[in-house]
């Protein structure tokens, strides 16, 4: 690409009275001749014709960068670079924050859920056994239950995974899950574009000695 | 120092209180010492059951207030002077039960007999509270139905956070009877598996009792069905309270009918 670099002069002005303004140029025209006129504001035919009649090049309503010092373009690089740098820091900490939250939220429990017994969990939720009839577990997080649910299921987190259940009644994000859906297996239960989507995951029987 | 068993059920008549005078009698006819107290008050049934509802003259809220002593309240059954009886007051409600003055009374009874036998009411309330607190294990009866057990699921969930043993990081033994089971029925998918009502449970089965006509006679006459040695409820009650004693009674499998036994053998010689 080939390019060349000129310095030019600017006359900017806005027109209040149009006659004072022809004058004006009638008379400093040869001052004027080679700058770029920058006019704010609207101007009448009137005008459009006088300048093109001098030949004067004219821009109409811009804004031309101004002349700053080196000083001033060196400090406000810095100041740039320190923002990009806290910003960076904040989101490094806001993801720290968030993995801190989501390792000291998931609750790990072994015991058998009973009828009567509600659960509100506060984050993720791994219940290593059954969910009685009559009972209901409720998190604000992600939910895996590796045993069969008979009870009610209230889950607001971004996946669920359950086995088949089909005495469970299971609502994720205030959707009621078709239950019939779920294989004999582990099923990843997730919510994408207002729908549900439930995939089995795991083969109902691991042969652990292969 | 005697062990305390509380029969509970959550649901109620699904045969608690005709499975505690039975268990009882069986418990006695094992020379041992046994009690069974009625905590069903204002609903008491139990001295029916026994036989002995004209002989009740104190009951145990009588014994809590100390208007009556211990050995005033307590009746000698005429089936086995093994077996003892407290009654539950028919006039008060459950209201009148408070911890300590049934604290006090189970320790009373734990210290003159070999097994304490309480009664719980049905349901989850404060009379059924109190029933529990004390006990040292639970007999859970139910039967074969969805909503007996889930019933008994709640109940055992009560008894696993009430229970004054719970509370001092002891585990309550529970025990499982399920009564009243029809083999035909099982056969045929309508009523549940007892391997299905254990794995919803989690407790150990303690025994089954087939389903039996006699067992509302018995109870009508005050004559455990347990005294009845062709019964078969009452072979299934003597059965259990061997195990209670401590004996190695086999599991006798009630849920295949003769007919179906018929055809297993049958198959045999095929």
């Amino acid at each position: 690409m080939q390019s060349k670099q000129y310095s030019i002069k600017v006359y900017e002005t806005t027109i209040t009275d149009e006659q004072k303004f022809m004058d004006f140029f009638d008379s400093n025209y040869t001052l004027f001749k080679d700058h770029l006129i920058v006019i704010e504001g609207d101007f009448s035919q009137t005008i459009q014709q006088y300048l093109e009649a001098k030949d004067l090049k004219y821009l109409h309503n811009i804004v031309l960068p101004k002349g700053r010092t080196r000083k001033a373009l060196e400090e406000e690089l810095q100041a740039e670079k320190i923002d990009v740098a806290v910003s960076q820091q904040i989101a490094q900490n806001e993801l720290k924050r968030l993995s801190n939250q989501l390792q000291n939220n998931l609750t790990v429990l072994d015991e058998m859920i009973r009828s009567g017994r509600e659960l509100d969990i506060e984050g993720d939720l791994l219940l290593l056994n059954r969910v009685n009839s009559g009972a209901t577990i409720k998190t604000s997080g992600n939910l895996i239950i590796t045993k069969v649910v008979e009870g009610a299921i209230r889950c607001h987190g971004n996946f669920m995974m359950l086995t088949a259940s089909p005495k469970a009644n299971i609502v994720f994000h205030d959707v009621e899950v078709d239950n019939t859906l779920l294989e004999d297996r582990l099923n990843r239960v997730e919510l994408k574009n207002n729908e549900i989507i439930i995939t089995p995951v795991l083969k109902k029987e691991i042969n652990w000695a292969l | 120092m005697g062990i305390v068993i509380a029969v509970i059920s959550g649901k109620g008549g699904v045969g608690k209180t005709t499975a505690t005078a039975n268990l009882g009698l069986g418990i006695a006819m094992n020379e041992k010492k046994c009690v069974v107290v009625d905590f069903d008050i204002g609903q008491r049934n139990l001295d029916m059951i026994l036989g002995l509802e004209n002989r009740v003259v104190y009951d145990m809220v009588q014994v809590m207030d100390e208007e009556a002593s211990l050995k005033q309240a307590l009746i000698k059954s005429k089936a086995n002077e093994n077996l003892h009886f407290l009654a539950a007051s028919q006039t008060k409600d459950k209201s009148v039960l408070d911890s300590d003055k049934v604290a006090k009374l189970v320790a009373e009874l734990k210290e003159s007999f070999d097994f304490v036998i309480l009664d719980a009411p049905a349901g989850i309330e404060s009379g059924y509270e109190h029933t529990i607190e004390f006990a040292d294990a639970a007999i859970v009866v139910v039967n074969p139905e969805v909503s007996s057990i889930r019933d008994a699921d709640r109940a055992i969930g009560i008894l696993d956070s009430k229970s004054a043993k719970v509370k001092k990081g002891e585990d309550v033994a529970k025990y499982l009877i399920i009564n009243r089971i029809v083999a035909d029925m099982v056969e045929s998918g309508e009523m549940l598996k007892s391997d299905d009502i254990l794995e919803i449970l989690n407790i150990k089965l303690l025994g089954k009792i087939p389903e039996d006509r006699g067992v509302i006679d018995a109870s009508n006459q005050g004559k455990p069905v347990i005294l009845d040695k062709k019964s078969i409820a009452g072979q299934a009650y003597t059965r259990i309270s061997g195990r209670l004693c401590g004996q190695k009674v086999d599991m006798k499998n009630i849920e295949i009918s003769d007919a179906g036994l018929f055809k297993r053998i049958a198959g045999i010689f095929k």
